[in-house]
């Protein structure tokens, strides 16, 4: 058995008295889709924050590659360069043209020179279909283009493991299906991702997993056909109900 | 004059290349001779005036011309008594030509003087006041305690009153007459770069604030990204906050600088004789304060103007959409 890229063992988060997760265990190999599913509040951002540590742990155990992420002799930016973050509001660099965002974390972190950074970067602008924009501002962008702006952002640090985090909440309808197809893509090709996101559509199709949060603690567990079409727990159950009556009436 | 025609002659080919930038406008020109007539005045009288050995100061255009038209047509308007009122009003703008004329060269080193203490303090001043603002933004309790301190004290006391303590009650002065340089050829006396450290005090705490207000504003989701591809927190600001907040910042900048360029002019009260103190010592010697002090009001007017349509020309340049008001 080899080791999991990432392992998360007992993790214990709160915020002031109010525990947000409780006890959270979980394993991803290479090229793994986990897909984290939940109602809101029930932790999933807040896992995810972790593994990058954009939120410090209280207890547990949080391993990338065999190597502690939560040590207090981590170095944080080491371990971020190794994970990559797309965020629900895609908070791409306002003052920066699309190529620059793309470009900024390989000169500045990897130490890059400019030029190679450049070629790398609009390769990762081609991958998501936006070459063409690459000297646009993110205000010149529609939804869709800067979530993929910031999922090529991401790519570009040549990540081990890609977190989303929700990647298509702020977009309007029209513009999930080509952000859904960039990570569609990359699931193909392979890359590691942990996706919190309640496209239905992604997770039938592109996930190898799908974990079902609720209260801070991981209900269920297991490939999307069974936990979709066969949950074994009561509160899975009535959660996929209540996101299908929404999925149909939206 | 070649220059005035070309700009204005209807060329197509010329218009197209340089676009927007030589369309003539009244305030462009005024403020274009303004800067020609600085600069050459400085020329003559610390470049030219040394290797040839001429007099410093002596007048552009000579006073005679205008005071012999203003006699003639003065003792021409005599006759027609209250009639001629318009011809004596023409008579006593070219009598102020005249004293212009003569006055002018003094008060373009004051306007030199004014230049260089307002460029070097607001330049220090910033230096100062970045550090500061991102102490108040991101430092740990002490550190934004400190600054906070330090704003709040100077803001919070009267300019000259700073400026007197600098001057009167350090040993300052001392030590800056002892640097070598100091006062020797076009660099200035002590007492002005006393003036620049006090000015350069003064502004930093108000650029600072500016600044401050303008890096909270920025979204904090900007510095998680940055953080997110492996920055540090010290780079995410940099390369990603501090470009953002000083684009945010310019508007409100750019009235610092005006500010400055008027506050300035307490440096006279500790004897540099920048364009107040150099208007106000031949006023004190002539009593012509009226034609003195419209020249002067002139004379600052074309430097705020100036320093509004520089920081038009770099709010434009550096605008990005999406990064604060963008004008169309």
């Amino acid at each position: 058995m080899t080791q999991p890229l990432l392992s998360i063992d007992d993790l214990h988060k709160s915020y002031g008295s109010e525990e947000v997760l409780e006890g959270v265990g979980l394993e991803m190999d290479k090229g793994d889709v986990t897909v984290l599913i939940g109602p809101s509040g029930s932790g999933k951002s807040t896992l995810l924050r972790c593994v990058n540590r954009l939120t410090e742990i209280n207890s547990g155990r949080i391993a990338l590659d065999g190597q502690d992420v939560t040590g207090a002799d981590t170095d944080v930016n080491e371990l971020r360069k190794q994970v990559g973050m797309v965020f629900q509001d895609f908070n791409l660099f306002a003052h920066l043209t699309a190529l620059e965002n793309v470009t900024l974390g390989p000169k500045k972190v990897l130490g890059m020179d400019g030029a190679d950074a450049e070629e790398a970067g609009r390769t990762h602008l081609e991958q998501v279909g936006l070459l063409e924009q690459a000297d646009s501002y993110p205000a010149e962008l529609s939804g869709g283009q800067k979530q993929r702006v910031g999922i090529a952002r991401a790519l570009a640090m040549d990540p081990e493991l890609l977190l989303f985090d929700e990647p298509t909440s702020a977009l309007d309808p029209e513009l999930v299906g080509e952000v859904v197809e960039v990570m569609r893509d990359l699931a193909a090709e392979g890359i590691t991702m942990l996706v919190v996101s309640h496209e239905m559509d992604f997770a039938r199709s592109a996930a190898s997993d799908i974990v079902f949060l609720d209260d801070g603690e991981i209900v269920e567990h297991g490939p999307p056909e069974q936990l979709f079409q066969n949950p074994t727990a009561d509160r899975t159950e009535q959660f996929l109900s209540r996101l299908h009556a929404h999925e149909e009436t939206a | 004059m070649s220059t005035a025609e070309s700009t204005t002659s209807p060329n197509p080919g010329l218009r197209d290349r340089v676009g927007t930038v030589f369309t003539v406008r009244p305030l462009t020109v005024g403020l274009a001779l303004f800067w020609v007539w600085v600069l050459a005045r400085w020329t003559t009288d610390f470049v030219l005036a040394g290797v040839f050995g001429l007099d410093r100061g002596t007048p552009f255009v000579p006073a005679a011309p205008f005071l012999t038209t203003a006699d003639s047509v003065a003792s021409f308007a005599a006759p027609f008594g209250a009639a001629g009122a318009p011809l004596l009003w023409l008579a006593d703008t070219l009598q102020f030509a005249a004293d212009a004329t003569a006055y002018l060269p003094a008060l373009a080193h004051g306007v030199w003087t004014t230049v260089l203490l307002t460029v070097f303090s607001v330049c220090l001043g910033f230096m100062l006041a970045l550090p500061l603002s991102v102490v108040r933004v991101y430092g740990g309790r002490w550190a934004r305690w400190l600054a906070l301190s330090y704003t709040e004290l100077i803001r919070g006391t009267p300019l000259l009153a700073q400026l007197f303590v600098l001057y009167f009650a350090t040993s300052l002065t001392q030590v800056l007459r002892g640097v070598p340089g100091v006062g020797v050829g076009f660099v200035p006396a002590q007492a002005f770069w006393v003036a620049v450290i006090s000015f350069t005090l003064n502004s930093a705490a108000y650029q600072s604030e500016y600044l401050r207000a303008s890096l909270e504003s920025v979204d904090g989701g900007q510095l998680t990204a940055a953080r997110a591809i492996g920055l540090s927190k010290l780079e995410g600001i940099r390369y990603v906050v501090v470009p953002q907040g000083l684009r945010l910042a310019l508007p409100s900048w750019t009235n610092e600088l005006v500010y400055l360029i008027k506050y300035s002019s307490l440096a006279s009260f500790i004897t540099v004789q920048e364009l107040y103190g150099r208007t106000s010592t031949i006023a004190n010697e002539t009593y012509q304060y009226t034609e003195l002090f419209v020249l002067v009001a002139i004379l600052y007017l074309a430097l705020v103007v100036s320093a509004s349509a520089l920081m038009d020309r770099v709010e434009s340049h550096t605008a990005t959409a999406g990064v604060g008001h963008t004008r169309q």
